[in-house]
């Protein structure tokens, strides 16, 4: 049971982390908190929707290439929204960046509403993955097995690129100071751009992972980007290792909480939340990305 | 040029009167205080299409009382002090006649303080907290569906006819509908199964989607069936993510199972051991020529089938309709007056009338088991019992203990 719960948990902090992550790296660069992220969520989980039937339905690299691909074209709407309309409010007033932001959490929730309609949708699950591990009389799910590991993979690929590659270098530069970046000859608009299109692709990544194991509808963009924040308080804003301790200690919390304090379990994460925020006013490790 | 002046004020204030007592043979103004954003856009929605179509039917037939039938539409975001606020604005400017259109019971019960307040009639066809009829009943207010204390018995009742079924677990929302739904099951099927053991109860947050943690505790209290008063993404959730931990071979789900639920799993719906509560499946309704007729008019006008919320939307407006003419008028007190002596024949069944004693209509409630049926591109209800509305209704003397306790 609590090995099961174990499982349960880890899954839903991979999901919670990829989300967070790029909420995180985003900040961490721009100093913008991007609210407009849950959106991007709901929107690769609706494209995902869309391309599955279209690509092959019911297979499993039919499933991972519609997700990738909708993660692609989130990512372009980013750069859209980045280039166009960001760059402009780069260390404004909070207040501007929040206006703007939240705008566009409004925009694409009518959008998706239109289009979609207010009902939920349902995606097809790839038939791979559709059954579970059966061990004994215990059962574990195959879906939210492979979308851990394919999480991880991500979140390896990630740390790759941050540490050993120049473009991680670059984005770490940026990160620490951005005015000696930018006398250095580097291009500080294409690293905004560029993190940017990274956080929207992992977050439209996300949405179209998760996509069949939950429910789709235009409310998505809300419900998640809240607990991306619990996260992202409890890891540090802007604390790439931060939102991954975070996202696991969430995920894990709730669900072993439901066992043994059934109607403790959400409060518990706020308890959590709230010593943190106590702890350190900057959160877990405080500071910015490293 | 002040005498002039004079003139115009007195013009005006003439018109002003003809208009007002124009009123009289005006539009019957309908309220239509919805929730169309927010988390009950989707049900409200297809309310407000039913009701569509019953105001053009309406008006087509001649009117109420010759009078043609206007819907006033207005949003309350799923917000209680938004609806209050709505409620308000349109019986004091609209100057509504009657107001509907709610779906969540925080909102609804918010909107009858108002219709209380303001001697406005006011009917739920969507909403359906008991509280309203019970402890906060107002005598301007009536129900046009079974109440969630009836749903909760009618499963119970289905329940109780499983044999094999000898323990069980309930896993519901965290909220007033879901403990409510789980104590008014509980309370039935110990009278009727005293052979039944209980597990305790889990409640999962509203709007909750990660829905594994719960699944996993349900089971392991190893219950032959679960009675989960669940709704939404909740439920949906729950659908998807019970099927990789085998929940559907280990037990059965006992849960609400609307059209637009049925019709959002799609092939995601589980092979077997799903059993469904519903308010009103056009599938299962007696095929009579009116319900044939409205099922190829909505399809015709929306491009889907009807879901409970239109049908049941639909039936309301109509009703109103039909006790506006017994009472001769739209006056509040008439209508209120005339309200138990109607006799109404909708889509759902003939013959349903309201209790005067709490706005409660004798509305069936449907329990049956979810299946892929050749003709649908969804999975409907089938075995499909229908539960009539008096018996499940609850009696007068607990209604009048329960007011007395509330005081």
């Amino acid at each position: 049971m609590v090995l099961i719960q174990l499982v349960n948990g880890l899954m839903e902090g991979m999901t919670l982390f990829l989300i967070a992550s790029g909420l995180t790296l985003i900040f961490g660069v721009t100093r913008i908190i991007n609210f407009a992220h849950g959106s991007f969520y709901m929107l690769g989980a609706f494209l995902t929707y869309e391309l599955v039937p279209l690509i092959a339905p019911g297979t499993l690299w039919g499933f991972f290439v519609a997700v990738a691909a909708s993660a692609a074209a989130v990512s372009a709407l980013g750069v859209l929204f980045e280039t166009t309309v960001l760059r402009r409010i780069y260390g404004k007033d909070g207040i501007l960046q929040l206006i703007v932001t939240v705008a566009l959490v409004l925009i694409i929730r009518d959008l998706v509403r239109m289009t979609w309609g207010a009902n939920s949708v349902s995606v097809q699950m790839p038939d791979a993955l559709m059954g579970a591990l059966v061990v004994g009389d215990t059962y574990f799910p195959l879906f939210p097995i492979a979308i851990f590991a394919a999480g991880l993979i991500v979140v390896l690929a990630m740390i790759w690129v941050i540490y050993f590659t120049r473009a991680g270098i670059l984005l770490r530069a940026g990160t620490d100071d951005r005015g000696m970046v930018a006398l250095l000859g580097v291009n500080e608009k294409l690293i905004f751009t560029a993190v940017f299109a990274a956080g929207a692709f992992l977050a439209g990544l996300a949405g179209g992972l998760s996509a069949p194991y939950g429910e789709v509808n235009y409310l998505l963009d809300t419900t998640i980007i809240v607990s991306a924040f619990i996260v992202c308080v409890i890891g540090g804003l802007g604390n790439l290792y931060g939102a991954l301790a975070g996202a696991l200690v969430v995920g894990v919390t709730k669900a072993i909480g439901v066992m043994y304090f059934p109607r403790l379990s959400m409060v518990l994460i706020f308890l959590i939340m709230a010593a943190v925020l106590i702890a350190r006013s900057m959160g877990r490790q405080g500071g910015p990305a490293r | 040029m002040l005498e002039k002046n004079k003139k115009t004020v007195v013009a005006a204030v003439l018109a002003a009167l003809a208009t007002s007592a124009g009123a009289q043979d005006g539009p019957v103004k309908v309220g239509f205080a919805a929730d169309l954003t927010g988390a009950c856009a989707a049900l409200s929605e297809d309310g407000l299409n039913g009701a569509k179509i019953a105001a053009e039917e309406i008006n087509a037939a001649g009117g109420i009382l010759g009078r043609p039938v206007e819907l006033i539409v207005r949003d309350t975001q799923t917000k209680p002090d938004e609806g209050a606020k709505v409620a308000r604005d349109l019986i004091t400017k609209d100057r509504i006649d009657v107001l509907t259109g709610v779906c969540s019971s925080a909102v609804m019960l918010a909107e009858s303080a108002v219709s209380a307040e303001l001697k406005v009639p006011f009917y739920a066809a969507i909403g359906s907290t008991q509280r309203a009829n019970i402890e906060l009943y107002q005598p301007y207010f009536w129900q046009v569906q079974a109440s969630a204390t009836m749903e909760a018995y009618a499963a119970a009742e289905y329940v109780a006819k499983k044999p094999e079924w000898k323990k069980i677990s309930a896993l519901g929302s965290d909220y007033e509908w879901g403990h409510t739904s789980v104590a008014a099951f509980t309370e039935r099927l110990k009278e009727l199964r005293p052979d039944i053991a209980f597990a305790d109860p889990i409640y999962a947050k509203v709007g909750e989607t990660a829905m594994a943690p719960y699944i996993t505790a349900t089971l392991a209290q190893q219950p032959d069936a679960v009675f989960a008063p669940l709704f939404g993404p909740s439920l949906g959730a729950t659908l998807k993510q019970g099927q990789g931990f085998g929940f559907f071979q280990k037990t059965n789900l006992v849960t609400l199972m609307t059209v637009d639920t049925l019709q959002s799993q799609g092939a995601s719906m589980p092979a077997d051991n799903v059993y469904g509560i519903a308010r009103a499946p056009f599938f299962a309704l007696e095929q009579s020529p009116e319900v044939t007729a409205f099922i190829e008019t909505y399809r015709a006008a929306y491009g889907e089938y009807p879901t409970d919320w239109a049908i049941n939307a639909y039936d309301g407006l109509h009703f109103y309709a039909a006790v506006a003419e017994k009472a001769g008028t739209v006056e509040a007190d008439a209508i209120i007056a005339a309200l138990p002596q109607v006799s109404f024949d909708g889509l759902r069944e003939k013959g349903l009338t309201i209790r005067a004693l709490d706005g409660q209509m004798n509305a069936p409630v449907y329990v049956g088991k979810a299946a892929k049926v050749e003709g649908y591109d969804f999975p409907i209800l089938t075995e499909v019992e229908k539960f009539e509305g008096a018996p499940l209704m609850p009696a007068e003397d607990l209604i009048l203990q329960a007011r007395g306790a509330a005081r």
